[in-house]
């Protein structure tokens, strides 16, 4: 059974969604009905310093913003920092900014976030890690994201390394949440192949946790349900033709569903298990995920075969019949086709992990906050070093 | 005789209880990340007029002392929890995981998650502490 009587859950979403190719250049009217006045674009250092997009996608916000943008922090990097959100911080102090502006990926968005505690708040950034401790409204932010996987743009969650202690930080408050997120499927265009699929697998990911996760609810499912069938069938699309705007624009979506699935019913030891990998041998998350994704689910079969085996329906396989197990088992079965077709590697070898570090990540991953919602409770880090011995 | 929640005798019966929780002794063994602070926030109403802190002074399974403090004070241990009454009742009864409780933004934690997740255990065996506790609550 899917649900008993202990259900209970909270369910947030409060981000209006504006979506549409072409949808960037609305951002001004955004910012004014924020009441925002000086606006601060926030985005990823990549995408303004190299050719990795054939567009200036800066240029089209900041050319939307018109006089309302005061200036653009692009210093942003993939595994952003504490010292980076201060320092964006202390430039859009003395811009006297009122609202923020994130255009990227995750890193960007979680970057803005954390910017919006210290330019409201004061202070530190490091002050504030913890769970709903801000006790009211932070600055406006408007999302623009530029790659389709994260779902940042609708999570109350932002995970800001501390690169001087060497750890990552949580913040997670209602007040995170961002105000506004433009899906324009224009400003992915052109993202390269691998990212497309590495990013897609993230959304995917997040889609499958949702389901398997011990805090699963129906409102969660609904959106995690369609979000595998829109992935399934878009995400090829899009790695195969990259200027496929319908494509392009339908797995934006997916991945702001997924994200609105797993920003209210948490995520798993996927994710917990492809934080450590990411963090110790520089796997990128998207890639970590899809790789780990079809041995987790094995790992935690005996729990929920029943949601595993809807997982492998909406992966398109034909369950009906089989025996509860043997149907669950099909959705690891989906993935590892799903993920061959769109170039992903299989194993954690391909991705430069050593299997000398495998242990030391399994006692990491007992410590990352996703391991609790596990629908399988893991106390012992040899369950999980036995699951990263099978991927690599 | 039940103990009113939260006083001074409530938090001293948690103290003994803790010390004398084999299950607690064992998940918090490793535990030497400091104190913890769980703040109930005022609800004139039913008498508890100001927030008031209780600090445990946990380490490596053991509770080492246990008091009442102001709320500012309580914001000096490096983890604190914070919930209105009501939250609290539903954790002392089972009814809140605390670790559920604070992702679903009914406890507010400031400091880091990923500790606390390792000890989900240990926070597991505390609240079974509390409800050894022959407990009073002040809104019944």
């Amino acid at each position: 059974m899917l649900y008993d009587v202990n259900l209970n859950f909270v369910f947030r979403f409060p981000t209006k969604i504006i979506f549409g190719p072409g949808t960037a250049k609305e951002v001004g009217m955004e910012v004014e009905e924020l009441k925002g006045t000086k606006a601060l674009i926030v985005t990823d250092r990549d995408l303004v310093k190299t050719d990795l997009v054939k567009t200036d996608l800066v240029k089209i916000v900041r050319d939307a913003l018109g006089a309302k943008c005061v200036g653009v922090f692009s210093e942003v990097t993939p595994d952003t920092g504490v010292h980076i959100v201060n320092s964006g911080s202390e430039y859009g102090r003395t811009l006297g900014v009122d609202i923020l502006v994130s255009v990227g990926g995750g890193s960007a968005i979680d970057t803005a976030k954390g910017m919006a505690i210290c330019l409201t708040k004061g202070g530190r950034l490091e002050d504030y890690a913890g769970l709903n401790i801000l006790g009211g409204p932070v600055m406006s932010h408007i999302v623009i994201p530029t790659t389709a996987g994260t779902g940042s743009e609708v999570t109350y969650a932002a995970v800001i390394k501390d690169h001087e202690q060497k750890r990552k930080l949580l913040f997670a408050d209602n007040y995170l949440i961002p105000n506004v997120a433009i899906l324009d499927p224009n400003m992915t265009i052109g993202l390269p192949k691998r990212l497309t699929a590495a990013t897609g697998m993230d959304a995917l990911s997040h889609c499958i946790e949702a389901i398997h996760s011990m805090q699963s609810e129906p409102i969660a499912d609904a959106l995690a349900f369609h979000g595998i069938r829109m992935i399934r069938e878009f995400l090829p699309k899009a790695v195969e033709n990259g200027g496929d705007v319908v494509a392009r624009g339908q797995m934006l979506i997916a991945a702001t569903i997924a994200g609105a699935a797993f920003s209210n019913a948490q995520v798993g030891m996927v994710h917990a298990l492809a934080h450590c990998v990411g963090a110790r041998f520089g796997v990128p998350h998207g890639i970590a995920n899809s790789i780990l994704l079809p041995y987790c689910i094995l790992y935690n079969l005996d729990a929920c075969p029943d949601r595993y085996s809807r997982i492998a329906e909406a992966m398109g396989k034909e369950v009906r019949g089989m025996d509860l197990m043997k149907a669950g088992e099909q959705a690891a079965m989906a993935l590892w086709e799903f993920t061959k077709t769109i170039g992903m590697p299989q194993t954690l070898r391909e991705v430069n992990v050593k299997e000398s570090g495998l242990a030391q990540c399994a006692n990491d991953a007992l410590m990352d906050g996703a391991i609790v919602y596990n629908p399988k409770p893991i106390f012992d880090p040899a369950e999980i070093l036995k699951v990263y011995q099978k991927a690599f | 005789m039940a103990l009113s929640f939260p006083s001074i005798e409530w938090v001293e019966e948690f103290k003994r209880q803790i010390n004398s929780s084999e299950g607690y002794k064992k998940a918090g063994a490793t535990w030497t990340a400091g104190v913890v602070a769980l703040v109930t926030l005022a609800k004139p109403e039913i008498g508890i007029k100001e927030d008031v802190g209780i600090w445990l002074d946990l380490h490596q399974g053991v509770c080492r002392d246990a008091k009442i403090v102001t709320a500012e004070d309580a914001q000096k241990a490096p983890f604190c929890i914070t919930g209105d009454y009501a939250r609290w009742k539903q954790v002392i009864r089972k009814e809140l995981e605390p670790v559920k409780g604070m992702m679903q933004g009914k406890l507010k934690l400031k400091g880091d998650l990923p500790t606390i997740v390792r000890f989900v255990k240990a926070s597991q065996e505390l609240v079974e502490c509390t409800t050894r506790i022959e407990t009073k609550f002040l809104d019944e």
